[in-house]
């Protein structure tokens, strides 16, 4: 069991993932990965805190890569949510293997172009998506489980296969 | 807003405990219009809607509403754990007494209305976390 799902979402632990993907995969753990929010004290406690019941743990990506494998094979569901494709990139470099990714949401930002409404991306961004697909990971755009997921490159001809 | 209540009408306004409501979609401003339906005009309730907006750019919306808040206040969000909150909780902590309460329904608006010029805003939190619990009730064996 264990992962259910790995998402890119610079909301990192919010609604959609607590209550939609949550009531759908009932995860008992949600790893947030991120260096920022793994070095701060209140950041971290933040999130910990963020939703009842559930297991949250904040790890920098290097933690998380070390990790990964072990999770794989743990009783019950886990989440895994980087905010960023940068972050989703640096922990395939780092060892950990993940087919697929959801792209949950990536909001406006200046210098960023949309891609749908819920997905804008800069050249950093296109740069960091193309090294994970010729990594050989799936992009799959989906916000929440009733919407129909759609492959990154499907939505941004920069990003067409 | 209508007339203050039986008993309120000595503190200063200056004491009211001003609320910023934080939601997902229209929902607080629907939940204002709901309540002026009830209780007629409302000031000094701030909205904001967490629509299209990233972690950081929701953050510095708040913290842009809560900053000038000299003693206090409340953040009402929808619920607990979404981005409204955790965003919230983010903005607020440089901002003393600022005290956030989650689940926000019709009548929790309605009783901060109708307490926020005499109580402070730990108190007023405090109640109206019980009064949004108490407000969610089950009805049985309605008549046909």
């Amino acid at each position: 069991m264990s992962w259910a799902l790995h998402r890119i979402d610079d909301r990192l632990i919010h609604g959609q993932v607590l209550v939609a993907w949550g009531a759908r995969l009932d995860p008992a753990r949600i790893w947030v990965v991120d260096d920022g929010v793994a070095a701060s004290a209140w950041e971290r406690d933040l999130f910990r805190e963020a939703a009842p019941g559930i297991d949250v743990r904040v790890a920098s990506v290097a933690e998380a890569a070390t990790a990964h494998a072990a999770e794989a094979s743990a009783p019950r569901a886990a989440f895994l949510l980087v905010r960023d494709l940068g972050t989703a990139r640096k922990l395939g470099e780092a060892g950990a293997h993940v087919e697929e990714w959801n792209v949950g949401g990536l909001h406006y930002a200046p210098g960023k172009e949309k891609v749908n409404d819920y997905v804008y991306l800069d050249d950093q961004d296109r740069e960091d998506a193309k090294a994970l697909l010729s990594a050989g990971a799936r992009l799959i755009v989906q916000d929440v489980p009733a919407s129909r997921p759609q492959p990154l490159g499907a939505l941004d001809p920069a990003l067409a296969p | 807003m209508s007339a203050p209540l039986a008993g309120e009408g000595a503190t200063p306004p200056t004491k009211r405990v001003p609320a910023l409501i934080v939601t997902h979609a229209d929902l607080a401003d629907a939940l204002v219009r709901a309540a002026e339906r009830v209780v007629g005009s409302i000031e000094d309730v701030t909205l904001l809607s967490n629509e299209g907006l990233s972690r950081d750019d929701l953050q510095d919306a708040i913290e842009a509403c809560v900053k000038d808040w000299k003693e206090g206040g409340l953040l009402l969000t929808d619920f607990w754990g979404g981005s409204c909150h955790t965003c919230g909780s983010a903005a607020a902590r440089r901002h003393g007494e600022v005290v956030i309460v989650t689940g926000i329904n019709l009548p929790l608006l309605l009783d901060y209305l109708h307490n926020r010029d005499r109580l402070s805003a730990p108190d007023l939190a405090e109640r109206l976390q019980q009064k949004g619990r108490d407000s969610i009730r089950v009805q049985r064996g309605v008549p046909a």
